[in-house]
């Protein structure tokens, strides 16, 4: 799960990973070329990158793939460790899991368990193997209770994996490594028809034997963690930067060729440095002190006049307000007009417009586009239509009820959300809605909403792996994980998301999901999609030649390439 | 004298206990728990088993008292935990950081303290002259604007611009970090050292030196008037030595007053001053720690303040006795 919270600290989006995958597995040979790989003419080998965008606002909390749970602590995991999978974005209407340190993988008829055969001759940046059992040892580290971090949720869907995080078992029963055949079987605790989509994420990554010395894996991220991806830290981390070199054990064209990768990262070094916050990011940036920065609120379209961004690149997130289906002012079915009002009456034009200066894509549904099986305009509800939404307040107070107080629309504070939620307070009392922002403190904010402090609370969601079950199912089904349901619960939603996730063929189990996601848009309306985002970057167009921003918002460093 | 400094030194037992006693106790009084935090913050409900063993581990399932007297059985053997976030030492995390705050906070005093009072004279001196009407317009203006805003409009004009229009390398001034981290005598700037720190350095000694200036050229303006000024002219002194010598000396002794409670002034400005500049000092840590509610980070950094604040008030009282002869430590205060 990532959501948008402070650095995650300030305009910095939380963001996950993502992978894709194929309901039966698939050879990399069957895939595409990966177009972002291919180095363009006038780039050189060589030179170094220095990057505010990652740490404006305060350096990572973690940066150990195992615990970490943003996207600035992921570009370095990310650029430290393959993983089995990753998806390949080069069609961004169509990203495909393609394997890495998997060489190929199929499951049995039921997507149960699945066999990985691992691709021969990769090394950890210290020169040892990387094995089917370097991944057990990642996966039982990752899931040790007394470590285990935000994402260890996903252990669950291994067999044994609940026994595990719940300190009852001390192995994953599920997973078996033969180093001899290099294969990785996983046996599931339900069907599971992508996966692989989820296997390549950055809890899932293999670790060498050097953790084993370790008293506390704590230790790990605050040395020199050892990795078998494309770069390797230079020094241990600091409270002020992060310094990656290449890591001379990788090799690129091990991989398969049309990835397009080079034999060493094109880049003698990436640095990311702390800064205070995006603004004064943005200052050292003009000042010349880095070449790539985040975008200042206010500031979308002089960057985007007077540099490069990536501004275009479409991310697999949604900005969306959440109903509490609990809450009596605004939830169940006695207030499905209210709802109906409320969603009509926003101008999500005006809101992307005046706030975003138009750098972000109305939403028409709450899975935003790029995630196999999406379709844009599912939601009935979410285009401005004031003259419906006060007919359909009207026919809700008609019917004996009534708002004895403003309704309170609850965000993080100091993140840039108020003028947002200001305009949608003006939006309903345009109709006669009477609404009021409550802003919370941002560390504490979903822990409180979760709690059930959620009216209409502002949220925000981008894929940890670009699969519509991670929208339908984390965000909105019966057992969502970690509450972000607020109380949302419609049994048909349930069995649609069941079916889907169980579904192996591709078209179906989209068919499935948007059924799903109908049911949450307009028969319940349980959720009001607002708009989904876009890149986040602005660089040096003139230093750098190829910087590519994947819809996750992780940046494949080793292909960024400075002009000749 | 002696004794005065040792009766100020056994004063800063009892202020440091209190001071973090109370920071401890507020810490349980505020709602939330800190094992929540540890596992993973507010973003999700965490197994009550992960909770169970942080609470463990961290000692956070003790009672109270027990967690208060543990914790200063290891604060007195200087041992001041781990962070509850990043799980590192914030033994080492103040030694990274305390020696940043020490150059930046030295460098603004040095500002303040040559800036603050040469102007304040020189305006008292040339009382209603062009000068003086500017500079008391510049001192409040100075203590008016916001720290933050102004670090940033000084990144703008004199790093942003400066790049911007391709000046030499050597007057381009650095918006943030520390830079080559490369000092002599501790505090002295090397190489490229001053271009990283001169921007942050003016920005925290703003607030302050107005201050300095202001109160210098009104001490300054009740000395001139006193007798003894028409005395000394009177036996024939140069302006200049009449000036210093029983001037400023005298009009020196409330602006040394001053100097001590601007460093807690300076305290609350270098918080602001290093995050907007990315200075990675005390300060910056501190508005990270308190965010996260960080409690050993919070209690360890505090500590360091504290005892910086305390001594630097020690020095100034110290100071009395060199700016005025008259007053004896120690004996009363007598004058």
């Amino acid at each position: 799960m990532r959501r948008q919270r402070r650095s995650l600290r300030l305009l910095a989006l939380i963001m996950g990973l993502s992978l894709v995958a194929t309901a039966c597995g698939g050879d990399d040979d069957d895939e595409g070329g990966d177009e972002a790989g291919e180095a363009p003419e006038e780039g050189v080998q060589g030179g170094d990158v220095v990057d505010l965008s990652a740490f404006a606002g305060g350096p990572a909390e973690h940066i150990d793939p195992r615990i970490n749970t943003t996207v600035s602590g992921w570009q370095i995991g990310g650029s430290l460790y393959d993983g089995l999978t990753e998806t390949d974005f080069s069609d961004p209407d169509n990203p495909e899991v393609r394997g890495v340190v998997a060489e190929s993988w199929e499951s049995n008829d039921d997507a149960t368990e699945w066999t990985f055969q691992i691709r021969e001759g990769l090394k950890f940046s210290d020169g040892e193997d990387v094995l089917p059992s370097s991944f057990v040892r990642g996966w039982e580290s990752a899931s040790d209770p007394d470590f285990a971090g935000d994402y260890s949720y996903l252990f669950n869907f291994i067999d044994g994996g609940a026994e595990k995080l719940a300190g009852e078992a001390d192995t994953l029963a599920g997973v078996e490594a033969d180093d001899e055949a290099m294969t990785l079987t996983v046996r599931l605790s339900e069907p599971y028809s992508t996966f692989p989509y989820v296997a390549g994420f950055q809890i899932f990554m293999p670790m060498p034997s050097a953790i084993d010395d370790l008293a506390d894996q704590a230790e790990w991220e605050n040395g020199e963690m050892i990795g078998n991806g494309p770069f390797m830290l230079e020094s241990p981390r600091t409270d002020t930067e992060v310094v990656m070199v290449p890591n001379p054990e990788w090799d690129g064209t091990q991989y398969a060729e049309e990835f397009g990768l080079p034999e060493q990262p094109y880049l003698d070094s990436v640095t990311f440095r702390v800064s205070g916050d995006l603004d004064v990011a943005y200052n050292s940036f003009e000042a010349g002190e880095a070449d790539i920065t985040g975008f200042p609120a206010g500031r979308y379209q002089e960057a985007q006049d007077n540099y490069a961004t990536t501004i275009e690149t479409p991310f697999l997130g949604a900005y969306y307000f959440q109903i509490n289906d609990r809450d009596p002012r605004i939830g169940g079915e006695e207030n499905l007009l209210l709802r109906q009002a409320i969603s009509q009456a926003i101008d999500r034009d005006e809101i992307n417009e005046a706030v975003y200066e138009g750098s972000r894509t109305t939403a028409t549904g709450i899975t935003p586009p790029g995630i196999p099986g999406m379709e844009e305009g599912l939601c009935d509800y979410c285009s401005y239509d004031p003259e419906a939404a006060e007919a359909a307040y009207q026919e809700w107070l008609d019917a004996g009820n009534e708002l004895t107080e403003p309704l309170p629309i609850q965000l993080n504070a100091g993140f840039g959300h108020e003028p947002v939620v200001q305009i949608i307070i003006d939006n309903l009392d345009a109709i006669g809605i009477p609404a009021e922002a409550e802003p919370f403190d941002s560390e504490t904010y979903f822990g409180q909403l979760a709690e059930g402090a959620c009216v209409i609370c502002r949220s925000g969601w981008l894929a940890d792996y670009p699969t519509y079950d991670n929208f339908m199912y984390d965000l909105f089904s019966t057992d969502a994980l970690d509450g972000n349901n607020y109380g949302y619960s419609n049994s048909e939603f349930d069995d649609l998301i069941a079916q889907a996730k169980a579904e192996t063929d591709e078209d179906a189990r989209g068919e499935l999901y948007r059924q799903a996601e109908q049911i949450l848009l307009n028969e319940d309306i349980g959720t009001i999609p607002v708009n989904w985002y876009n890149g986040t970057l602005v660089y040096n167009g003139d230093k750098i030649a190829n910087l590519i921003e994947e819809p996750t918002g992780h940046v494949q460093w080793e292909t960024v390439q400075l002009s000749g | 004298m002696t004794s005065f400094i040792i009766r100020r030194l056994l004063l800063i037992v009892p202020t440091v206990f209190v001071a973090l006693s109370f920071l401890f106790l507020i810490f349980f009084a505020l709602p939330g728990d800190p094992a929540n935090l540890i596992a993973g913050g507010a973003e999700r409900n965490i197994d009550p088993g992960v909770i169970e063993r942080i609470n463990e581990r961290y000692g956070l399932d003790e009672p109270m008292t027990t967690q208060f007297v543990k914790y200063w059985q290891r604060t007195l053997q200087w041992d001041l935990g781990d962070s509850f976030l990043t799980r590192r030492s914030v033994n080492e995390t103040l030694g990274q950081r305390a020696p940043n705050s020490i150059r930046l906070a030295f460098w603004a005093i040095v500002i303040e303290i040559v800036v603050g009072i040469s102007v304040g004279m020189v305006s008292a001196i040339r009382r209603y002259s062009i000068g003086d009407r500017f500079t008391t317009i510049v001192t409040a203006a100075a203590s008016a604007i916001p720290v933050f805003v102004l670090g940033l409009v000084l990144q703008w004009m004199f790093a942003v611009q400066p790049n911007k229009h391709d000046w030499p390398e050597w007057a381009r001034l650095r918006t943030s970090g520390i830079g080559p981290d490369s000092w002599a005598f501790f505090v002295i700037p090397t190489g490229e050292q001053w271009r990283y720190l001169i921007l942050p350095a003016i920005t925290l000694a703003s607030v302050t030196t107005a201050l300095l200036a202001r109160m210098t050229r009104g001490s300054m303006l009740e000395v001139l008037r006193a007798d003894y000024m028409r005395t000394a002219r009177s036996k024939g002194l140069r302006e200049r030595d009449v000036v210093m010598r029983h001037g400023l000396r005298n009009a020196l002794l409330p602006v040394v007053t001053l100097i001590g409670l601007d460093f807690g002034t300076a305290i609350g400005a270098a918080v602001l001053t290093e995050t907007t500049f990315s200075w990675p000092g005390i300060g910056s840590q501190i508005v990270d720690s308190v965010t996260a509610r960080d409690l050993p980070v919070i209690l360890g950094l505090t500590l360091v303040v504290v005892l910086a604040y305390t001594v630097v008030n020690l020095i100034v009282d110290i100071s009395y006795a060199w700016v005025d002869p008259r007053i004896r430590l120690g004996k009363g205060g007598q004058s």
